[in-house]
């Protein structure tokens, strides 16, 4: 163990609050019985009790939810097919092209790709509503849904597959009893990272988006900009512990994937021993 | 040592094969010219790219063999193995299996079942789902995959662990697991990858005489690449001893040590000293060698075809040079030296002795007897003595 020392603490201690204390306050803010933001009137779940009533938020939240359900499901198809082409097919003509191609979304500025979708859907004359955006957030988390399973499928050997259809599985056979079970903990997070980050998106579906589309995160932001009211804080409150929930499940399957991976692996070492 | 008398009197036959002390059994299908082999590379080439990984190669392998692919890791041998099971299509030639043509055919079409080097196992499945996993592909009936498992579990004693996960075993454990499930489909050919290369010496030895029983109960064709030349002499009918993407021989186990046909094989399989010299003269079947200015030469049976004034080397097998204090009186084959090392290992005695234009010879002796009067030691004068046929004589 490591001697405790007032410096590490410290800075730790600012790191947190510097993060977490605007969000500390907006959650307890959602708890304010007083009808201004910034006035303290006491606790209440009043403002969440008006949520339930307002039929805009809540059928933004719905459209939300929705999108966010087939999009991270798409993204997630995808991204697992790309992960498999990258590892598997080994090397093919254009491959450092592809896999540059999957990639570039992460680092690309989310306005360009908001724009991007925008005037494609124009070109193609698409009416922009529920699925322009579903298309687009399907496309900017599949890399990241492709990066997840990637990074499981480099660790996983090979030969395991040779194995199944060595003993009469086809591809097909081979990939949903052997590959599909052995990948699904990194499937899963991945479905979980795509569906936190398309629930939380507002660049790209403010491009994508079209009439009768509203997501949770535009209609909060236009409602800001008329000035805050507590309801806003109450349903950022539910925003944020369902984004918490997302990525801790996803960091704890990745995590016990990995870990019993790694008993796996030391099972084997032992057995080499 | 029955041989220990020289028989100059009656010559050997060059055309004769060479009488060996290794164990002969009477299985010899390839011997046979009536029996058709079960598996047949026809002029298999492989090429990755601009690398040359099988060269021509063509071997026929029969019924009940346990045939051995032994070489340095990158000779090519587990590229032999993986055409056979369809993981890689040869650049040309063919494969046949039983007669038919399977070059074309997907591995999940191919009659031969493969235990992989890594064993691959599948962790999601138990003991018992991996070893059924094969049969159920093939559309078996629940109740007979059971029996047949059952079966398999009890041949390889894994009946505890059924139930068990892969990583809840032992190496040992898995390792019988892999072997199960290969065999469980009853194939034609199991095709082994260096299949004890996980396991600890002493644990890789008992695995060896335990495939070698379930290779003879299952009266199945064996084919093991390895790297371990004592492993593919332990377990195998034949080997096939590979460099560089090519056979350089393929022979039993006894010959391949007895009657190595280069250089390269005699180094391979186990400790070999080697001369270079110069035949000067062959007369009844034996080759006069020269191995340099002042030195008495040597006397051994002349392989085929070889001719006067050819560069050769005479490869001797430290067990077969006798050392002693004095001087033999058989004086064909005797050359002095000075012991420069002794290795002790009980039951026998490595020597090194450097000769007098400073060769080493290494030389081996068993140590019969519990008292000896006066050991061979350090810095003793030695005479080195063998008989004519002991020494191979190869070119190449």
């Amino acid at each position: 163990m490591r001697r405790f020392s007032w410096f590490n603490a410290t800075s730790i201690a600012l790191g947190f609050a510097f993060l977490y204390i605007p969000i500390l306050l907006l959650v307890i803010y959602s708890f304010n019985d007083s009808k201004l933001v910034t006035v303290w009137g006491g606790w209440s779940t009043r403002w969440y009790g008006e949520l339930l009533q307002n039929e805009g938020i809540l059928n933004a939240a719905w459209v939300t939810l929705r999108v966010a359900i087939v999009s991270s499901t798409l993204a997630t198809i995808l991204g697992t097919m790309a992960a498999i082409v990258l590892v598997r097919m080994g090397r093919f003509p254009g491959r450092t092209l592809f896999s540059g191609l999957i990639f570039a979304p992460l680092v690309m500025p989310e306005v360009i790709t908001g724009l991007s979708m925008l005037l494609l859907f124009v070109a193609m004359n698409l009416d922009r509503g529920f699925w322009t955006v579903v298309i687009a957030h399907a496309t900017f988390s599949m890399c990241f849904a492709a990066v997840v399973v990637q990074a499981r499928l480099y660790d996983f050997d090979k030969s395991v597959e040779e194995a199944a259809m060595d003993l009469g599985a086809t591809p097909l056979d081979t990939f949903r009893q052997v590959t599909l079970p052995i990948i699904a903990p990194s499937v899963i997070s991945a479905w979980l990272l795509s569906f936190t980050l398309s629930l939380d998106d507002l660049v790209i579906a403010s491009f994508a988006t079209g009439p009768g589309a509203t997501t949770l995160p535009m209609k909060i932001y236009s409602q800001v900009r008329l000035g805050v009211t507590p309801e806003i804080n109450a349903v950022s409150t539910i925003m944020i512990g369902l984004v918490t929930i997302g990525v801790l499940v996803a960091s704890y399957s990745t995590k016990r994937a990995s870990e019993r991976q790694e008993r796996e692996m030391k099972a084997v070492d032992a057995g080499a021993k | 040592m029955s041989g220990a008398t020289v028989q100059s009197a009656t010559p050997a036959q060059p055309k004769s094969p060479l009488r060996t002390a290794a164990p002969q059994s009477g299985f010899a299908p390839w011997k046979d010219p009536s029996k058709a082999p079960i598996v047949r590379f026809e002029n298999v080439v492989k090429r990755f790219g601009d690398f040359v990984a099988v060269k021509d190669c063509t071997l026929d392998i029969y019924e009940r063999e346990f045939f051995a692919l032994l070489g340095p890791s990158g000779c090519g041998k587990t590229t032999l193995l993986r055409m056979l099971a369809g993981f890689e299509k040869p650049t040309s030639g063919r494969i046949l299996v039983a007669g038919q043509d399977i070059t074309e055919l997907a591995p999940y079409e191919r009659p031969v079942n493969m235990m992989f080097q890594s064993y691959a196992l599948f962790p999601h499945m138990t003991v018992e789902q991996n070893i059924g996993f094969g049969l159920r592909q093939d559309g078996m009936p629940k109740d007979q995959i059971a029996t047949r498992v059952d079966e398999v579990m009890a041949l390889l004693e894994l009946g505890r662990f059924g139930k068990r996960k892969p990583h809840q075993l032992s190496g040992g454990q898995q390792q019988r697991v892999a072997l199960a499930r290969a065999i469980a489909k009853k194939p034609r050919i199991v095709l082994l990858d260096e299949p004890l290369g996980a396991l600890d010496k002493r644990l890789r030895q008992t695995a060896q005489f335990e495939l070698m029983g379930i290779q003879e109960r299952t009266g199945t064709t064996f084919i093991i690449v390895t790297h371990d030349q004592e492993e593919a002499m332990t377990v195998s009918s034949r080997i096939a001893v590979m460099d560089h993407g090519e056979f350089v021989q393929i022979a039993t186990p006894g010959d391949i040590y007895e009657a190595p046909n280069s250089r390269y094989v005699a180094n391979f399989i186990g400790d070999v000293n080697l001369f270079e010299g110069k035949v000067v003269s062959i007369s009844g079947g034996f080759a006069e060698i020269d191995w340099g200015p002042g030195l008495a030469r040597f006397k051994s049976v002349a392989p085929e075809g070889c001719t006067g004034d050819q560069q050769v080397w005479l490869a001797l097998r430290p067990e077969k040079i006798h050392i002693d204090l004095d001087k033999p009186t058989d004086t064909s084959n005797t050359i002095p030296g000075k012991v420069v090392d002794v290795g002790y290992l009980g039951s026998i005695s490595h020597y090194h002795v450097e000769l007098a234009n400073g060769q080493r010879v290494k030389a081996l002796r068993t140590n019969s007897s519990r008292t000896v009067d006066r050991p061979i030691s350090w810095e003793d004068k030695v005479w080195l003595q063998w008989p004519a046929e002991t020494g191979i004589v190869l070119t190449r």
